[in-house]
């Protein structure tokens, strides 16, 4: 042990309570930190900045066209931790050789946002978002379904795309194009779906 | 097929030394330096490879180095020879085999996401363990994906060449319905002749596919591996009892898969003579009426408006009031019940134990009765043997099969490849003498057409063709010569004349085939619904064990007499005693001794013997209005029985008709209580196949909706009509089988039977022989010159088949009859014309369709639909000793409207 | 037949013996309390009772009951494949989630015999060491809290806020990072997080001299840590005791030293060791390994390699996601990845890490699948527990606080 607290003199400790040090030094604190700007949020009025990694609900992206990246592979539903994920898939009528998710659950009050689904994915079609007040008094709403993790992913979908760009599952917009998924498309003579 | 000795077990080789990695190890001449290694329990990755048929080559993966060779080897279609060194390690064949999965890769498509394969491919499984991380110049094949087959899709893209698909069609199957075709510079797998597939569509080059070049129409993109629980069960179909692995997500069923798959490619060839564990159509793409919306999903009671969904507690409540009330009234005789072969052991114990012990009455009977029984009553009579007589392993390994009356690749596929291997592998002789060209008459050595329905004139002259041509066994006869005496003076009384123009088939022909069967070392008999279904069944198997008996195969291991039935568990149904004449365990009703061991096992008093209370009779006691109550459990009498058996007066008489089912029946619409009953994918229990080998069915789902389990059904009935039945689960009633039966479990194994029938050839024979080989007064022919067969179809068993869909897509209800083509030209049909089908009973009018497989004067309608009522036509004759109906065949006229 | 009714007075009167004139005059007869304190006491640190037998204020036992929070997080690391385990492990010691990644991480490397690249160990040891931090900050504050002193509790919250926002940052949450994985880590520092690690690193001392200022010169602090939960070198070892708690009764012994791993040998730091193994050393112990790790993230960040962060070893790490898209050998990795996971050699391994705590071990027996056939945490928090009746005995009451904290006992890991 290296540090020790000095020991006081009688006179020194007589003195110190007699002036009420104590009570001095605390006060200094306080005065000083009435003349510091405050480190917390009023919340719901002010919000702090999310950074791009940042884990937050999941959403489903589309392509700039309006076609949905997800090709219904259920890697992500292997891939999860805590089995929040399933996915319930079907030939695509419309392009041949393709397949598409018909539902998708994910099971928010189950999941542990370890973003590994978005790891999993090899189209790209999942991604964090920085929304994160979704709470609500009915626990069903807390299940989300295609439907509604389509409207996160197109309502964030710039925070998305960040999140993406930050994790290192896609590169910035001019390079990723080769960050697509062209299988079934080269196949059938199709173009596959483009960003703008 | 260059390496045919090798892979076939039976042939004798010189045994010879070679060393593997070092270790010396002993082989047969000849054998596949793969076979060698992986005996030795190393493993070299192969995708072309599979244990069931000969090595083809076409991957390149499984590469060894032999000393004295420089360049790597293909294992598989390698020679083990004396002496040799391989190596079988190292970081050279490590390169070699990476390189040849590149080889692979570079054409494979980026489809990983879409694949059904992916997380089981082998393709995925060799890239991954040899650490392929970067493909240059790859070039996908950019083809579209072949849909024009049914249930199958062709993805060619996907396609590693490896043939195990060609190999398993041909070899194992020998079907032969798909070849490489070479198409616009690529190599493709396409149904025969590049058109749709023409197969009987088992989908066992969909198990075997390593990749996923062949899709499953029904599940295709709809499940991964890792999203499916897995739950080994036993088919419920035929009574095969093919082990099949029900794959489900939740509350569907996503696909059924069977052992048989590439992932269990390494085996000894010989073991494929107990079974290949591939399945059939029917239990690999018909599993879609387990998950069925039509499904029963809670009980319904008849009120003035029609059914009425009802909770357990209060259609429990209704039925057993009634029970009650009609049991006070008009005694436990009142009350009857029929349960359909197709439920567990355990439940057809327990619905025997409930009509007996707690509704104390003795008309019990199951649909083991429309045929098995003929055939399990006169064996055990004759032979005291109460159930086939050999197993997979002897089929296959028979010298001579002997197949009468059985069309056994439709109504048993999985055992008719038993009979394919015995012809293909172990070069046995088949005679098959049936009246139409099956696939089987079509492999077999002697295909024998006989006239339709001559099935037991022909077994007579086989046994008279036996005695006069002295093919008779010394042993066997002298033993009892006195039966051997009034046999030979019954069939003295036969004249050739007769049974030739009977049967169609000339002296010649029948000795020629008595000959080879009497004398293979090891001969077995086939024998199905053209025998036991028919008119004088019982006579007809006792005929068959005459031609065993005087030809020594009756009691010769590897011999033997053999029916084989139809629905999944008759075996089981006749083995628990659900007939009025049998207790479990096959012990006759009538036995004071069997009677008293059951009754203190039960706890109560058994009902006086009925035995004549059988099915028929049941439905006639209905109609006469001594029967008040008709429990029904699965059984479906109104669209199987013909409408002149007054089967529909009978249940429109009772008043209390109860329903069991898992689907509201057309028999089920007349009940007032319809009970939801749950299938074999719900239940636990066990089946007893046809070889008698008990095997286990475990729940892959939850019941659907409020369905109950049949056993939970009776034990509740039983427990509330006083006579407790305390069981918590299906285990327990096996346990108290297990102590009643000890030993019919037996670990999965079917018990080898001996025929012993000494004291039938001392006691009985002589009174009884001389009847069986009367012949009886043909019927007039001339106004009736066709013979319709209702019969089974490859795609369908029984009615349950009708309701998935899969199934129903390869063979829709047509209702069209099936004629041969020059039958149709002479009454010049055309394709759309209707005719008028006349029989004594009735007359129907349906389209035709040309049948070649179909002899002249034969047609074919399949049993499984009654669209329009072709069944009405039969007229039923029931069997004087077992009672059994037969009206499978109808001597009809045909004319054009 | 009536049963007598049976006496059902609670304070039972007897005679004195030093009184026996006196039969008037009753004596109170003494007897031992117990008290159940916890699962829901603020001070209890999460879910922990203990159940105390009082004499008067002494406590004369004090038996901990755990299992309140108890997850079968061993169990379910057998359902998973490895790398599906990591963010399980996020909720073990909740309140260092780095440590536990760090610690797992390390364990299946060692299983998998897989090297790490030298950028990421430089990266996992600075993010370790600010892990040890904000673990250290935050036992300061509620320490003190529970103690009394209610401004230490905020200040060192807002410092800890600071490094919580650096992990926001870094990988996308504050608690449950998963930021390690197997063979490297998730996201390579950007620029902007090093300047602002290097901005912390700054700004920190004066602040935690500050507060170290706040609590020494606390009269109610000093008398209520020192010579509180003594226990000596010897028996410390004995109970198995490891990291601050350890150390504070003068063992010298820290894993990051003695083994050092990661980037702890290319740097210049000492072990902080107390003397009189009471709640006070343990507190010094801790304020010294907060400098001595602002000094280690100090130096590291200056001489951080350039490389990758993740190691390239196909079996088991994932392919870049650009590859995914367009070569098919990479895709198939992904998907067995994700599928079935890594095949791990047959064999059991343990590994000890050096968290904030103490030392937190994974044991893991492999079959030879894809997934752990067992896996056994050593949790420190646990660990410690058994030493908990041997050092609470003879204080009294008021003191179980202290005792309490002065573990840093956290009950997710304890309970697992």
């Amino acid at each position: 042990m290296t540090e020790k607290t000095e020991e006081k003199s009688l006179l020194r400790e007589v003195w110190d309570a007699l002036s009420f040090s104590e009570i001095r030094m605390a006060m200094r604190v306080a005065l000083k930190h009435m003349f510091v700007k405050p480190v917390t949020f009023q919340y719901p009025r002010e919000k702090r900045t999310i950074p791009d990694a940042h884990r937050g609900a999941l959403g489903l992206l589309r392509y700039d066209d309006g076609t949905e990246r997800c090709v219904g592979c259920d890697l992500c539903e292997a891939a999860c931790p805590s089995r929040c994920i399933k996915v319930v898939s079907a030939e695509n009528p419309d392009v041949p050789l393709s397949r598409y998710a018909t539902e998708f659950y994910i099971d928010i009050t189950k999941c542990v946002f370890c973003g590994y689904c978005v790891e999993a994915c090899p189209v790209n079609a999942l991604a964090m978002t920085k929304m994160y007040e979704y709470s609500t008094a009915d626990k069903r709403q807390l299940i989300f379904d295609k439907q509604r993790l389509y409207e996160i992913g197109e309502k964030h979908i710039e925070d998305a795309k960040r999140y993406l760009y930050a994790h290192n599952q896609e590169k910035n917009d001019t390079e990723s194009l080769q960050y697509r998924y062209k299988f079934p498309h080269q196949v059938a003579g199709l173009t596959p779906p483009q960003d703008s | 097929m260059a390496l045919k000795p090798v892979t076939s077990p039976d042939i004798e080789a010189p045994t010879i030394r070679l060393t593997i990695d070092g270790q010396q190890v002993e082989a047969k001449q000849g054998v596949s330096l793969y076979d060698v290694i992986s005996q030795t329990g190393k493993i070299i990755p192969a995708m072309c490879y599979h244990y069931t048929f000969d090595p083809f080559g076409s991957c390149g993966m499984c590469l060894v180095m032999v000393e004295g060779k420089k360049a790597p080897v293909r294992s598989c279609t390698a020679k083990a020879e004396a002496g040799m060194q391989v190596r079988c390690e190292g970081e050279d064949l490590f390169l070699a085999r990476k390189k040849a999965v590149e080889k692979h890769l570079t054409i494979h498509p980026l489809d990983c996401p879409v694949c059904d394969a992916d997380g089981h491919c082998e393709l995925q499984d060799m890239a991954f363990q040899h650490g392929v991380t970067n493909l240059v110049n790859a070039k996908p094949k950019g083809l579209p994906e072949d849909r024009r087959s049914l249930v199958l899709d062709f993805n060619m893209n996907r396609c590693i060449l490896c043939g195990e698909c060609i190999n398993i069609c041909k070899d194992v199957q020998m079907v032969d319905a798909l070849q490489f075709f070479k198409k616009e510079g690529t190599t493709h797998v396409v149904a025969k002749g590049d058109k749709g597939l023409v197969c009987e569509f088992c989908g066992d080059c969909l198990a075997v596919c390593p990749v996923g070049a062949i899709t499953n129409k029904y599940s295709k993109y709809v499940y991964k591996p890792w999203q499916l629980k897995k739950t080994t069960s036993t088919c419920a179909y035929c009574a095969d009892g093919c082990q099949m692995s029900i794959e489900t997500s939740g509350k569907d069923v996503q696909r059924v898969t069977s052992p048989l798959s590439w992932k269990n490619k390494w085996g000894d060839r010989a073991e494929t003579a107990e079974g290949h564990g591939g399945l059939c159509v029917r239990g690999r793409f018909g599993f879609q009426y387990i998950d069925s919306k039509e499904r029963l999903g809670m009980p319904l009671v008849r009120t003035d408006e029609g059914f009425a969904p009802r909770s357990w507690f209060e259609a429990m409540d209704t039925v057993v009031g009634r029970l009650k009330a009609i049991k006070a009234q008009h005694g436990p005789n009142a009350i009857a019940g029929l349960i359909t072969a197709r439920c567990t052991n355990e439940e057809l114990y327990l619905f025997q134990k409930l009509m007996r012990a707690a509704i104390g009455t003795n008309q019990v009977d199951s649909s083991a009765r429309y045929g098995h029984l003929n055939f399990t009553r006169a064996l055990q009579h004759a032979a005291g043997v109460g159930r086939m007589m050999n197993g997979y392993e002897e089929i296959t390994k028979a010298n001579v099969l002997l197949l009468i009356g059985t069309d056994i690749t439709e109504t048993n596929p999985v055992a008719s490849l038993r009979v394919k291997e015995a012809i293909r592998v172990y070069g046995a002789q088949a005679i098959v003498a049936t009246s139409r060209l099956t696939n089987i008459a079509k492999l077999a050595s002697h295909p024998l057409p006989i006239t339709a329905g001559s099935e037991r004139w022909f077994i007579q002259a086989l046994v008279k063709a036996a005695v006069e041509e002295d093919l008779v066994d010394e042993a066997a006869t002298t033993a009892a010569p006195e039966a051997f005496g009034a046999l030979k003076a019954a069939v003295a009384g036969l004249s050739w004349e007769v049974l030739t123009a009977r049967t169609g088939t000339s002296r010649e022909a029948v000795v020629e085939a008595v000959r080879l069967y009497a004398e293979a070392p090891k001969a077995v008999i086939l024998c199905a619904e053209g025998v036991t279904r028919q008119v004088d069944g019982y006579a007809g198997v006792l005929n068959l064990v005459d031609l065993a008996w005087v030809t020594g195969k009756l009691t010769r291991p590897g011999c033997g007499v053999n029916a084989l039935p139809e629905e999944a568990n008759e075996q089981g149904a006749v083995d628990m005693g659900v007939a009025s004449e049998l207790l479990p365990g096959q012990a006759l009703y009538a036995d004071e001794d069997a009677r008293a061991k059951f009754a203190t096992a039960w706890r109560c008093s058994l009902p006086s013997p009925d035995p004549g209370a059988t099915l028929m009779e049941i439905l006639k006691r209905c109609r006469e209005g001594r029967i008040k109550a008709l429990y029904l459990v699965g059984e479906n009498p109104l669209a199987t029985l013909p409408a002149s058996t007054g089967v529909r007066e009978a249940l429109e008489k009772v008043e209390l008709l109860l329903c069991q089912d898992p689907f509201l029946t057309e028999t089920g619409q007349l009940a007032h209580v319809v009970l939801p009953a749950t299938t074999f994918a719900e239940k636990d229990g066990t089946f007893t196949n046809l070889e008698g080998k008990v095997n286990r069915v475990r729940p892959a789902l939850e019941p659907y909706e409020d369905a109950r389990p049949d056993w939970e059904i009776f034990a509740a009935l039983g427990t509330v009509l006083g006579h407790p039945m305390e069981y918590e689960a299906a285990q327990d009633v096996q346990r108290e089988i297990m102590k009643l039966l000890p030993g019919y479990y037996n670990l999965g194994e079917p018990r080898p039977v001996t025929a012993r029938p000494e004291g039938y050839l001392r006691d009985d024979y002589v009174r009884e022989v001389a009847a069986r080989y009367a012949a009886g007064a043909e019927a007039d022919q001339a106004a009736r010159p066709f013979a319709l067969t209702i019969g089974q179809v490859l795609y369908h068993s029984g009615k349950l088949s009708t309701r998935a869909p899969g199934l129903l897509q390869l063979y829709p209800s047509k209702g069209r009859l099936q004629m041969n083509p020059e039958d149709l030209a002479q009454l010049q049909l055309g394709p759309q014309d209707a005719v008028r089908v006349t029989s004594a009973q009735g007359a129907v009018e349906l389209r035709t369709e040309p049948n070649h497989d179909l002899a002249r004067g034969t047609c074919f309608f399949p049993e499984h639909f009654n669209e329009p009522p072709i069944k009405d036509l039969a007229e039923c004759v029931v069997d004087p000793t077992t009672s059994v109906p037969a009206f499978k065949f109808i001597r009809v006229a045909i004319e054009k409207l | 037949m009536p049963q007598p009714l049976e006496d059902q007075r609670t304070t039972v009167y007897k005679v004195d013996p030093e009184h026996p004139a006196n039969p008037t005059l009753p004596t109170l007869r003494t007897e031992e309390m117990m008290l159940n304190m916890g699962p829901q006491h603020p001070s209890t640190h999460g879910v922990l009772k203990v159940v105390l037998a009082l004499e008067g204020e002494r406590i004369v036992k004090a038996t901990p009951v755990m299992g309140f929070l108890h997850r079968g997080v061993e169990k379910l690391a057998e359902d998973g494949t490895y790398h599906q385990f990591i963010p399980h492990t996020d909720r073990l010691d909740y309140v260092c989630a780095m440590y536990n990644n760090f610690a797992y991480c390390r364990a299946v490397e060692k299983l998998l015999d897989l090297k790490v690249p030298p950028r990421a160990e430089y990266l996992r040891t600075i993010v370790a060491e600010v892990q040890r931090i904000i673990g250290h900050l935050f036992w300061l504050g509620t320490q003190a809290l529970d103690i009394g002193a209610m401004t230490v509790f905020f200040y060192t919250f807002r410092d800890r806020e600071i490094l919580l926002d650096f992990f926001d940052e870094l990988c996308g949450a504050r608690l449950t990072t998963s930021w390690y994985r197997i063979g490297g880590v998730e996201r390579d520092f950007t620029p902007d997080l090093v300047e602002k690690l290097r901005r912390f690193c700054d700004y920190f001392p004066p602040k935690l001299e500050e507060y170290v200022t706040f609590l020494n010169t606390n009269r109610i602090w000093l008398s209520r840590t020192k010579g509180v939960a003594v226990i000596s070198a010897e028996d410390a070892v004995n109970f198995g005791l490891s990291g601050p708690t350890l150390r504070g009764s003068g063992v010298d012994y820290d894993l990051r030293k003695f083994e050092p791993y990661a980037a702890y040998g290319d740097c210049e730091w000492s072990v902080p060791v107390g003397k009189n193994g009471d709640t006070y050393d343990r507190y010094w112990v801790r304020v010294e390994e907060m400098r001595q790790s602002r000094n280690m993230v100090k130096q590291l960040l200056g001489k951080i390699p350039d490389g990758p962060v993740m190691a390239d070893v196909p079996s088991v790490t994932l392919p870049p996601k650009d590859k995914v898209f367009n070569d098919l050998a990479s895709m198939i990795q992904q998907f067995k990845l994700f599928s079935q996971g890594f095949q791990a050699p047959k064999g059991e391994i343990y590994c000890g890490t050096e968290a904030a705590k103490g030392e937190l071990g994974f044991y893991i027996v492999s079959d030879g699948g894809g997934k752990p056939y067992r896996l056994k945490i050593r949790a420190p928090s646990f660990i410690h527990m058994g030493a908990f009746d041997f050092m609470a005995r003879g204080y009294m009451i008021a003191d179980i606080v202290t005792i309490f904290g002065t573990y840093d006992i956290v009950m997710g890991e304890c309970d697992r």
